[in-house]
């Protein structure tokens, strides 16, 4: 498989902030990589020089196989950026609005209506996006991100401060586009969601990349499953057990429990990236 | 470059800027207020009084000797000087008692002509040579005067421009730089949105959307200025030379609009800059409007070499012989801006 998105010892500062400190990772084509990290972390700017936003003071961004510095426009019609911050032209309809980006992508026939009903927007398309909720707008930038069919995408927060409902159905439409083949880049303080749509992850702190492995392989390497148990004593009152997971040990810990104990309830419960990031970085993701 | 890229952002900003009530509100009243404040002024040029103090009157003082003069006779030489001190008389002739003997000798006569602090230098051009003109019908002979005065002074003389004409510049110049709000704030609002970014990351070059903005730009700030002028006949005489010059105002005004919309965070910083700048640019219209309020350093304001073409192509029937140093000086002007401008604008998209 051949990398979709290859950033090689990429850098920027403004000044004397250090805002990307020579980080390099690769996203493979299909693939979805999730990078996390708390506000400041350089997220967004490591995403702008990917998109061309930004010339990198150091390195080099590489997408689908071509320098992005020599190759800006050419791999801009490839791509698709949903940005955390909605950017739409709030005076113009939605079909508007995606019809001037088609334009702008040089695509003749769309059919911008079929894209804004997969989006959940039809029957509102012909509304100034003015009216619309947030939830909406939000789904309305995630369709003008792939208004191309992009072979790369990134999403940089596509889900925040949206509803349980608007939030699904953008990471439905996350999915389909990963199945349609695209790689996809996903920017997200949102743990459980990166959990469940990336491939990989790579956590982000200060300006650099601290992990990058698949979200089972950082629970293996950084926390262990374990599994909970509480048990009745003999004067009748409930006690907390816990056996640690995927050791050696296991198998004869959970045979001793069940054996000499009065287990009463049990489950299992295995560290989530939120906990794992913690412990790489000694702070949280919304530090 | 891609020409239906720009296409697609010109329709855009036009479609946008239109949908901005305020701004095209202020589009759509200014060029029907200066429309109703052109036609409501005056189309006849007013009736000039000056004073005269004159012992013995020549014949040719006493006859009805211009539409636009009106000699008021005075008592005495010091209430003339009172009189025009106090700006009562745009000027005072004063002529000598002996006049009349010295034109029959042939001898030039003192004539003293007083001005009043406020009097135009233009003004004072048409008395002197008012006065000449009169002195030539009494005798016949031609006064001294150089060549260069006759040439200016035949020109005005008799060609006085009714105030609402010479007005037409300041109007069109005022409906031009106007248009500074419109595309200042359409620039500004896409980065303060962060829509700017949602275009740079589409296959556009930046040139490109730089050219969208600058043809909207012109856009905006040609077709009410040009519209205007021709409503109010101000494109009878030299309609070509007047509309390059404007369109070449247009350019000036992108590029103005592009410095102040990187200047600017939001749309009360852009009206802060849009009024200075109008403000400064509407000087050397000022002066056409009243001649001799400005003197040279007016050189210095960029709206001069804009003003000055499209008034003596309207008022004078100027052609490009006459003001093609002007046109030249207005390029100049409008590279400088537009480079100042997008390089400007670069750092503020960055």
């Amino acid at each position: 498989m051949t990398d979709a998105i290859v950033a090689e010892d990429l850098a920027y500062w403004y000044g004397d902030l250090v805002a990307v400190d020579h980080i390099s990772f690769n996203v493979a084509e299909g693939e979805i990589l999730g990078l996390l990290g708390p506000n400041g972390a350089g997220k967004t700017t490591t995403v702008k020089m990917l998109t061309g936003l930004m010339r990198p003071k150091a390195g080099k961004a590489v997408l689908l196989g071509l320098d992005m510095a020599k190759n800006t426009e050419k791999v801009q019609g490839e791509i698709g950026v949903c940005f955390e911050e909605t950017n739409l032209y709030e005076q113009m309809s939605a079909l508007e609005n995606l019809r001037f980006f088609a334009r702008l992508f040089g695509i003749n026939r769309f059919d911008a209506n079929a894209l804004l009903k997969r989006v959940g927007l039809d029957g509102r398309e012909k509304d100034r996006v003015e009216t619309y909720s947030k939830g909406m707008k939000q789904r309305l930038m995630v369709a003008r991100s792939i208004i191309n069919r992009p072979r790369v995408l990134f999403l940089d927060e596509p889900t925040a401060g949206l509803d349980p409902s608007s939030s699904e159905s953008i990471r439905e439409i996350i999915k389909e586009e990963r199945e349609r083949g695209a790689t996809v880049l996903l920017l997200t303080h949102d743990m459980e969601e990166a959990d469940k749509l990336s491939d990989r992850v790579a956590f982000m702190n200060k300006g650099k990349i601290v992990a990058v492995d698949t979200p089972h392989n950082l629970k293996q390497q950084y926390g262990k499953r374990a599994l909970k148990a509480k048990v009745a004593s003999e004067d009748g009152k409930l006690e907390d057990r816990e056996v640690i997971m995927d050791t050696q040990e296991t198998d004869k810990a959970v045979q001793e429990l069940f054996a000499k104990e009065k287990v009463v309830t049990v489950h299992s419960e295995e560290a989530t990236l939120e906990d794992i990031f913690i412990k790489i970085t000694g702070r949280g993701l919304l530090g | 470059m891609k020409w239906r890229t720009i296409g697609a952002i010109v329709s855009k900003d036009l479609s946008l800027y239109f949908r901005n009530r305020f701004i095209a509100l202020i589009t759509v009243l200014g060029t029907v207020a200066f429309l109703i404040v052109y036609f409501v002024m005056p189309s006849t040029t007013p009736v000039t009084d000056v004073g005269l103090y004159a012992p013995v009157v020549p014949s040719a003082f006493v006859e009805e000797a211009s539409e636009n003069i009106d000699f008021v006779m005075v008592d005495s030489e010091a209430v003339l000087r009172e009189a025009v001190t106090q700006s009562d008389y745009i000027a005072g002739i004063v002529l000598p008692a002996d006049i009349m003997e010295k034109f029959d000798k042939g001898e030039k006569p003192d004539v003293k002509i007083y001005f009043s602090p406020e009097t135009t230098e233009e003004s004072r051009e048409i008395i002197s040579l008012f006065i000449k003109g009169l002195a030539y019908r009494q005798t016949g002979q031609i006064a001294s005067f150089n060549e260069k005065e006759i040439v200016l002074g035949t020109d005005l003389l008799g060609q006085d421009i009714p105030l609402r004409e010479r007005m037409r510049p300041l109007f069109a110049v005022m409906l031009l730089m106007i248009e500074m709000f419109g595309l200042a704030n359409l620039i500004t609002v896409e980065v303060e949105r962060g829509t700017v970014q949602g275009l740079l990351v589409t296959p556009m070059r930046v040139r490109e959307l730089f050219a969208a903005k600058g043809i909207t730009g012109i856009i905006l700030s040609f077709v009410p200025a040009a519209l205007f002028m021709a409503l109010v006949g101000g494109m009878n005489n030299q309609p070509l030379v007047i509309l390059t010059a404007m369109l070449l105002g247009a350019v000036m005004v992108t590029g103005i609009s592009f410095l102040v919309a990187a200047l600017s965070k939001d749309f009360m910083s852009i009206l802060g800059w849009v009024f200075v700048v109008l403000i400064i640019m509407a000087v050397p219209a000022v002066g056409i409007m009243m001649p001799g309020t400005i003197t040279g350093w007016a050189k210095v304001i960029p709206s001069y070499y804009l003003v000055l073409p499209v008034h003596q192509a309207a008022h004078y029937g100027s052609g490009w012989g006459d003001v093609w140093k002007y046109m030249l000086a207005l390029a100049g002007f409008d590279l400088a801006f537009i480079s100042l401008g997008i390089i400007a604008l670069r750092r503020k998209f960055q």
